[in-house]
């Protein structure tokens, strides 16, 4: 996390989580859900403590995902994880991996992560690190195993795709 | 017949008197005679016909008095005026002077009402340094340089140089402390002033520090405004432009840090902007120095 200091501007200005939050934006935008996701609420879960997670709520605020509002819940284990469309597994909780795959396998969720190595090991897409730039890497496989349709212009802008 | 007699009676009183003692003298002549009795409006009157006289406009003395009289009038008229014209035209003349043959003559002279004109342009420019003047203030100290190297041109300005422009870089940095933060141009012409005090003292501490928070300042604007709903194409190039001005502030906080300057906060300073760089693990290590530093 960021602190602040005289002369600093914006308070703590975490370009990472805002960067994160709006390639997730643009994943609701390039990934399609079955029909029955597309009611109520659109949901993003987060599973551990990242600042990711205000940085969503406070986007939750004022965008929408087609006609859904955006709905950010938090989970401190996979045991609570509920019905989400996304779920963000924090660095913290990488290790809980196998746990939050099995408890997520009946639902279409998109799995994220952010860190190196879980996109073969369940994730869809894991966020990277390229030359101090934010990147994601994607698991097609892993991503469509969830009934979820990947489209062609997000494997173009992947930095790798499995 | 009486009449005639009385009237030239009069007229030769007149001209022994008060005209007469002119008769055959110069403008400077009657300038000087003036000045020594400290009228100056009639002095400064004929200083400004000899200097248009073709036979008194290249001596040296012409110019060495126009100015000594103006330097007087400014002393006693616009002392208070930070934009003074009579001080100006008194620095004009001795320019002047210093161009002409004999000028050796006048030169310490000169040199010494130069030296303390130039000091009451600084003195000016240090006291217009607020968001209203600092225009002025900028031109009295341009003026206040020229003046010094009019008395030598090899004159070190070095530290004045630094010492106006960090005042100024300061005064203009000012609105950042706030919440309305600086523009991108106001950003622009503090940098620029840091960019010139670090040509001038590449070791200057507050320039190295300021100047890093200005491009950690620039780029966190981009962030703070970036839509959400901005496509990736254009969230790479953001990210590129974003990158690359924390990747210029750096060697300025790096600086910072060698130098010792602002210990806490040149830390955060550093935490911060490789936090920027997504390089997490360098960002912690500045941050765990600072808790070590907050525990002494």
């Amino acid at each position: 996390m960021l602190f602040l200091v005289s002369g600093f501007k914006a308070p703590g200005v975490d370009g990472n989580s805002k960067m994160k939050a709006i390639f997730i934006m643009n994943f609701t935008k390039l990934i399609e859900w079955p029909k029955s996701y597309r009611e109520g609420n659109f949901v993003v879960g987060v599973i551990g403590d990242t600042p990711l997670y205000s940085e969503l709520t406070k986007m939750a605020k004022t965008k929408k995902v087609a006609n859904q509002s955006l709905q950010i819940k938090k989970f401190s284990t996979a045991k609570d994880i509920g019905k989400c469309h996304i779920l963000y597994v924090s660095k913290g909780k990488s290790q809980d991996i196998s746990a939050v795959l099995k408890k997520v396998k009946s639902n279409s969720t998109l799995i994220i992560t952010e860190k190196q190595g879980l996109v073969d090991k369940g994730a869809g897409i894991n966020f990277i690190i390229k030359n101090n730039r934010q990147k994601f890497e994607l698991n097609k496989k892993n991503v469509e195993k969830y009934k979820l349709k990947v489209s062609s212009n997000l494997e173009a802008l992947a930095f790798t795709v499995k | 017949m009486n009449k005639r007699i009385y009237i030239l009676f009069i007229i030769s009183i007149l001209t022994s008197s008060v005209f007469g003692q002119f008769v055959g003298k110069d403008n400077l002549s009657i300038s000087l005679f003036y000045m020594q009795k400290a009228e100056l409006d009639s002095a400064k009157k004929y200083i400004d016909l000899a200097t248009a006289d073709e036979t008194l406009t290249t001596a040296a003395k012409t110019w060495y008095y126009r100015g000594f009289i103006y330097k007087e009038l400014y002393k006693k008229r616009e002392k208070q005026n930070k934009t003074s014209p009579l001080r100006l035209i008194s620095i004009e003349s001795f320019k002047q002077m210093l161009t002409l043959q004999g000028a050796e003559e006048f030169s310490e002279s000169a040199h010494k009402i130069l030296k303390y004109e130039a000091s009451t342009l600084y003195n000016d420019a240090a006291r217009l340094l607020d968001p209203r003047n600092y225009k002025t203030a900028t031109t009295n100290f341009e003026k206040f340089r020229n003046t010094m190297l009019l008395i030598n041109p090899k004159t070190d300005l070095r530290a004045r140089d630094i010492k106006f422009k960090l005042a100024l870089a300061s005064m203009l940095n000012r609105p950042a402390e706030t919440a309305a933060g600086l523009d991108s141009s106001q950003a622009d012409n503090v940098k620029n002033l840091y960019i010139e005090i670090l040509a001038l003292d590449p070791n200057n501490p507050a320039a190295n520090y300021n100047l890093a928070i200005l491009y950690y300042n620039e780029a966190a604007d981009i962030i703070n405004n970036m839509d959400y709903d901005m496509d990736i194409m254009k969230l790479n190039e953001v990210q590129d432009r974003c990158i690359e001005i924390f990747l210029e502030g750096l060697p300025y906080m790096k600086k910072s840090y060698d130098l010792n300057y602002k210990r806490r906060e040149t830390l955060v300073g550093l935490s911060n902007i490789y936090y920027g760089l997504n390089d997490i693990e360098k960002s912690d290590a500045y941050k765990k120095e600072l808790e070590d530093l907050e525990k002494e």
